[in-house]
């Protein structure tokens, strides 16, 4: 810390200004370019910024459990289809029931996840990745293959595509979350057990902490949030499809990663995450307004993620 | 050659000896060659037994560290190191070694040989150096010295104000935490003890002889134990250290290895110095901020520890502030029965001294403490009682003024056999 000649920054806090400095970048460069093509700047307007809010709510949410997993140095692969689960689920139960009914579904899938990887000792990546596939299965075998023909109930598409004040909803539902998951990691003796256990896990354990019950609420957190992320976005789209979750696993790890979350577990804080996913979903939508073909998208967004990382391993092997 | 084995357990011994340089034909591994190889270094320090194709895993302790010492030969030294290169040897192997490294000084290798063992220092070396807190004290050749100047250099002072004195005893203590008969896999055969309150029991023999697995069977870690642990009149075998440091048993461990056992290292000093207690100081389901900051402070302030900043990474600390964190760790938990595994290991002289201090205070506290170490010094100077314990049991108890240093070495060695009544061949 006393190389960086910043007294109070801490090294934890170091990769989310990072970030954050990017995502300034990321606007300027994005509007110097319509300046120049179209010249405006749709990008620092209101409205875009909130379009922007409500797409990032649905990755938010995914991040927001999958960061209490990779804390705990595990990770969650049983996402997509713990999404897609609980959206068709929350569709085919529909009325007032939906939503417990999704949300059941992800404590189910969270509490298997977690019993697998605390109690039966099978890597996490292993695991989940079998879970997903099972889900997998009973989707098809639900639907018969095609995609179901329920819709979302009205709360469903109030909580995803309704604006109140101007703002959509879906943001008020990822800030909620939000709050929640910062507040249980850094103010409740179950979010310090998550970093202890992550950690060190053997002095967890000898510390007295029940590390296997940690480990399971933290998946039963994952699972809840894909669960809830699954419902708002088929809320969002009317309806539930094959694949729905899919585009959301590797941003969800690599917006965790970018806010500065050690991948090995222990490290990091949830405004980091918040960052994360503001970044990811700006770099999406800047290559998109840039006219950047597919192939160009893919290749920038990677290296990005790959360069950021690099600079933070830097840093903090200069630090610690 | 280290102390830590630094053999890949995946494979075999011939792998293993040849990892670094195997011997090649046409750019391949020749197996053969490396088996021979292998059988012709071991065959030198008289392991005929072990199996070039063996893997590393299945051999005992013992057969590993002769095989670590079979690695370095293959290397033709001119200069071996060797960093407590005999501490897990049967007494045979021992002598082998012996041999061997007196065959190496006839062939004009140099040797440094790293050891706290005093006689195996005499046995072999020519010119000794003493080291203190990463200085060097001072070199000379052997036999200049007295066994005793040489303790006095190695601890900088005097050895007799070490300690705090001990209370004397009038009565005998109620015991508070009783073990009847307690078993588990092949490394406890039945341990009977008992430790009263207000009282040190010291736990000695060599290393190896069960003494960590006692002290982790009762403190609910190990599976599968039988056998009787009553505290307090009531049953105390756990099942988890969750249930070992809360409700009645009210049990603390201060592990092994504080590195990996005791700390989270990359997070805070009051992160850890918070890790068993953190229920403690909540309201409701979230910590309260002003309680977990006092709480920090007293621990701070009672054991001493010198930190810069509460919020700094533990990983910073000094060795001996590191397991000063560790016991306050647990002192917040409350605990009645303290167990300590090797406390003072790698920590300075200053610090260890006010470790036994702090250990005298808390029992005067009417705390029980079970105090495992390797160090005889410490348990002469510490303890009320000593347990010593071979091959899985307790073989032989002493108090007051007969623990001497004679009397525990030669009950660690089974020699006098009081209580055992098997002969008991080290593993």
């Amino acid at each position: 810390m006393a190389t960086l000649n910043l007294p109070h920054l801490k090294s934890d806090d170091l990769p989310i200004v990072i970030a954050a400095g990017f995502i300034l970048v990321i606007l300027a460069a994005g509007t110097a370019y319509t300046l120049s093509t179209l010249g405006t700047a749709p990008l620092l307007t209101p409205n875009y910024l909130l379009t922007q809010l409500q797409t990032g709510a649905f990755l938010g949410i995914v991040a927001c459990g999958m960061m209490t997993v990779i804390l705990l140095g595990h990770i969650d692969l049983s996402i997509p289809w713990t999404m897609t689960a609980a959206a068709m689920m929350a569709t085919t139960i529909g009325g007032p029931g939906a939503i417990p009914t999704g949300l059941a579904i992800g404590l189910i899938v969270g509490l298997v996840n977690g019993f697998g990887v605390a109690y039966l000792r099978i890597p996490s990546m292993i695991f989940t990745l079998g879970v997903d596939s099972v889900m997998r299965g009973l989707m098809v075998a639900h639907t018969g293959g095609f995609a179901p023909q329920d819709t979302a109930t009205d709360l469903m598409r109030y909580l995803a595509a309704e604006k109140v004040l101007g703002v959509p909803v879906a943001v008020f539902v990822w800030a909620a979350i939000s709050i929640v998951i910062s507040a249980v990691l850094a103010r409740t003796s179950f979010g310090k057990a998550i970093y202890a256990t992550g950690n060190r896990e053997a002095a967890a354990y000898l510390s007295g902490i029940r590390t296997r019950w940690i480990i399971v609420g933290a998946f039963v957190i994952s699972g809840l949030c894909a669960a809830s992320a699954g419902m708002l976005l088929a809320g969002y789209s009317n309806k539930a499809y094959q694949g729905m979750g899919n585009a959301y696993l590797l941003p969800a790890i690599a917006a965790v990663v970018i806010g500065g979350t050690s991948i090995l577990g222990g490290r990091g804080r949830f405004i980091g995450t918040l960052v994360g996913v503001i970044l990811i979903v700006l770099l999406n939508s800047v290559l998109s307004i840039a006219q950047m073909p597919e192939a160009g998208r893919q290749i920038i967004y990677g290296l990005v993620i790959i360069v950021m990382l690099l600079v933070y391993g830097r840093t903090t092997r200069v630090t610690s | 050659m280290f102390q830590e084995l630094s053999l890949m357990p995946d494979l075999t011994v011939a792998d293993n000896i040849s990892i670094a340089d195997p011997p090649r034909r046409f750019g391949l591994i020749d197996r053969k060659a490396q088996r021979e190889r292998a059988e012709a270094l071991l065959a030198r320090i008289h392991c005929e037994d072990v199996d070039p194709r063996a893997l590393v895993r299945d051999l005992s302790l013992s057969r590993r560290q002769m095989v670590e010492i079979a690695k370095a030969l293959g290397k033709d030294p001119k200069l071996l190191i060797l960093d407590e290169a005999t501490s897990a040897l049967t007494s045979r192997d021992v002598e082998t070694v012996y041999s061997v490294l007196g065959e190496l000084k006839q062939d004009g290798v140099g040797m440094l040989f790293i050891s706290h063992r005093m006689h195996e220092v005499e046995a072999l070396c020519d010119t000794l150096s003493v080291f203190r807190n990463g200085q060097h004290i001072e070199t000379f050749a052997k036999g200049a010295r007295s066994q005793n100047d040489i303790v006095k250099l190695m601890i900088g002072r005097d050895v007799s104000h070490q300690f705090p004195p001990k209370p004397v005893r009038t009565k005998p203590n109620t015991p508070h935490l009783v073990v009847d008969n307690l078993r588990w896999e092949n490394a406890l055969n039945g341990v009977s003890l008992s430790v009263g309150k207000g009282e040190i029991v010291g736990l000695g023999g060599l290393d190896g002889q069960g003494q960590k697995e006692l002290l982790l069977a009762l403190f609910g870690v190990l599976r599968g134990v039988d056998g009787k642990v009553g505290i307090g009149g009531a049953d105390g075998l756990t099942g988890s250290p969750a249930e070992a440091k809360s409700g009645k048993n009210r049990i603390a461990l201060v592990p092994e290895d504080r590195k990996t056992e005791g700390l989270m290292l990359p997070m805070s000093i009051a992160d850890n110095l918070l890790a068993a207690s953190f229920d403690r100081v909540s309201v409701g389901p979230f910590i309260d901020r002003s309680k977990e900051k006092q709480a920090v402070a007293d621990a701070i302030k009672q054991l001493q520890i010198k930190i810069n900043r509460p919020e700094d990474a533990v990983a910073t600390l000094s060795g001996g502030n590191q397991q000063k964190v560790v016991i306050a760790k647990w002192l917040m938990t409350e605990p009645e029965i303290i167990l300590l595994n090797d406390p003072t290991r790698g920590i300075d002289v200053g610090t260890k001294q006010e470790l036994y201090r702090l250990m005298r205070e808390l029992a005067d506290q009417d705390r029980a403490i079970l105090f495992y170490s390797t160090d005889y010094a410490e348990l002469i100077g510490c303890c009320d009682r000593v347990a010593v314990m071979y091959d899985g049991r307790i073989v032989t108890e002493f108090s007051g003024a007969a623990i001497t240093e004679e009397a525990l070495v030669s009950a660690a060695l089974n020699i006098t056999v009081p209580i055992s009544t098997s002969p008991g061949v080290p593993a």
